[in-house]
Order: C-alpha cells, then structure tokens, then sequence
C-alpha cells in the first residue's frame, strides 16, 4: 500500500507542478501579447517559452519522458522544425 | 496486464501512429500560416488585433487544466480507482465544454462582423486553423465521453486500462497544439 502510495506521488507531484509552470508560461505569453511589442528579441522568447511548454506537456502529460529516446526524438525534433520554420517566416518578413 | 511496454508511449501504439499524422498536418497549417504572414506582415499585424486575446489565453488555461485532470484520471485507474478516474474525466469534459463555448462565442463575434474565409489571408488562415482545432477538440471530447462511461461501468483496472491512456494521450495531443497556436495566432506580431 505505502509502494502505491509513493508511486503515485511520484506520478501526481511532478504533473502538478508543471501544470502550475504550465499556467504561469501562459500568463507570461498572454502578457508579452498585451504589450504588443514585436521584435526579435520577443518573438524568439514567445517561441522558447512555447517550445518548453510542449516538451512539459509531451513529456510529463503525454508521458514520453519514460519512453525510449526515440519517440522523445521524433516529439523533439517535431517542435524544434515547426518553431524553427516559424522562426525564420518571422525574420523572412522583417526584411 | 494490457500497460504499455517498457520504453514505449503510454496508451494504442495506433493512437500515437495517428497522433503523429495530426501534428505533421498542423505542423504544415503553422508553417503555412508563418510564411503566408512573412509576405503580408501589415496585413496580419493588422489584423490579429482585432482578436480577442484575452478569450485565447482563457482557452490555454481551460485546456491545460483539463488535461491536467485527465492525467489525474490516468493516475486514478492505474490504481483500480474506476470512480475517480470516471470524476476525473468527467471534469476535463466540462472543461472541453467550456473551451468550445468560449470559441464559439469568439466565432459568432467574427462571423456577424463579416469577417468570413475571403475576407483576407490572415481570416482565412484564423478560421481554417481555429475551426480544424476546434473539430479536434469536439472529437477529443467523444472519446473521452466514451472512456468516462466505460470507466463508470467499471471497464477498466489497474491491470487493464490502455483505453484511457489512449484517449488522455489524444486529448493531450488537442492541448499540445493550441500551447503552439494560441502565440503563433494570438501573439506573434
């Protein structure tokens, strides 16, 4: 019973707390959004926090912290080449 | 005992086959989007600003939090716990619910300004990747009815629970993709 106890704590406390990380991420992008300021420098932050938001749902809600390291590869790589696309688009229409 | 292998997603293998495939077709629609703006920066500046921005970032946190009680739902069964999986599931779908009422809201607000897939590149792209969402997020909702109810019957065990690990890492994946649109619509400027 303690075993299942402890199991599930180690399942439930790290999900919580990035839940909250999750909820605070959101507030910081809705708040960079409110300013309305465009640049560089902000866009490319909004795009971090985006990218780490996604690898903490992936891999803490989706689970594929606890798989091997190819299905964290192809979640990884998957964020990495839409954020990058979405990135150079960005600095392509600065010119 | 039907758990998913050591080293491998939780949930179908066939679920994460078809999850994939749906974050390599929204992955095109982002991309898309991104450079249709990169042509037309005014244009889609221009127009974001009449988003409804704090509506968007509501729905981030409605739809976090809902899968966040899925994966409670997830932790309950694994432990036998059918009832509080089912109250757990229960709540995310209240919450998907939530999500959709806000959304349309936000629809009807456009629609009755106008504003339609011709009104300009940048609606064309908000309506087609809200709407393609939003039909996700419907079905997301399907299955975890589904899942809830089978969970309410007493479906599923600690020993036997694959079916609501498939339907959480579905409704995850629908979270997943609007922590990437809500900026890239909403916010990128």
């Amino acid at each position: 019973m303690h075993n299942i106890e402890n199991q599930r704590s180690q399942f439930i406390s790290p999900c919580t707390r990035i839940w909250l990380g999750l909820l605070v991420l959101t507030g910081v992008t809705y708040g960079l959004g409110e300013m309305t300021l465009g640049g560089t420098q902000i866009v490319m932050l909004v795009l971090i926090i985006t990218f780490i938001k996604s690898e903490m749902v992936a891999g803490y809600f989706m689970g594929l912290r606890q798989t091997s390291l190819l299905w964290r590869a192809i979640m990884a790589s998957y964020l990495v080449i839409v954020g990058g696309g979405i990135a150079i688009a960005y600095l392509m229409g600065l010119k | 005992m039907d758990s998913h292998k050591p080293g491998t997603p939780p949930g179908d293998l066939a679920i994460w086959l078809f999850i994939f495939a749906e974050l390599l077709a929204f992955g095109i629609f982002f991309l898309s989007y991104a450079f249709a703006r990169s042509h037309n920066v005014e244009l889609f500046n221009e127009s974001q600003q009449h988003l409804n921005r704090e509506s968007g970032a509501i729905n981030t946190v409605v739809l976090i939090t809902s899968s966040y009680f899925v994966v409670r739902a997830v932790a309950a069964i694994r432990e036998g716990m059918s009832r509080q999986c089912a109250h757990w599931l229960a709540a995310a779908i209240g919450l998907g619910g939530v999500f959709v009422v806000i959304k349309l809201f936000e629809f009807q607000e456009k629609f009755s300004a106008g504003i339609t897939l011709s009104t300009n590149t940048f609606y064309m792209f908000y309506l087609s990747l809200t709407i393609f969402h939003f039909m996700h997020v419907i079905l997301g909702m399907v299955i975890l009815v589904a899942v809830m109810l089978k969970a309410r019957r007493g479906g599923y065990s600690a020993e036997h629970h694959t079916g609501v690990e498939t339907g959480a890492s579905y409704w995850h994946m629908v979270d997943l993709l609007w922590i990437i649109l809500f900026p890239l619509v909403y916010v990128i400027r």
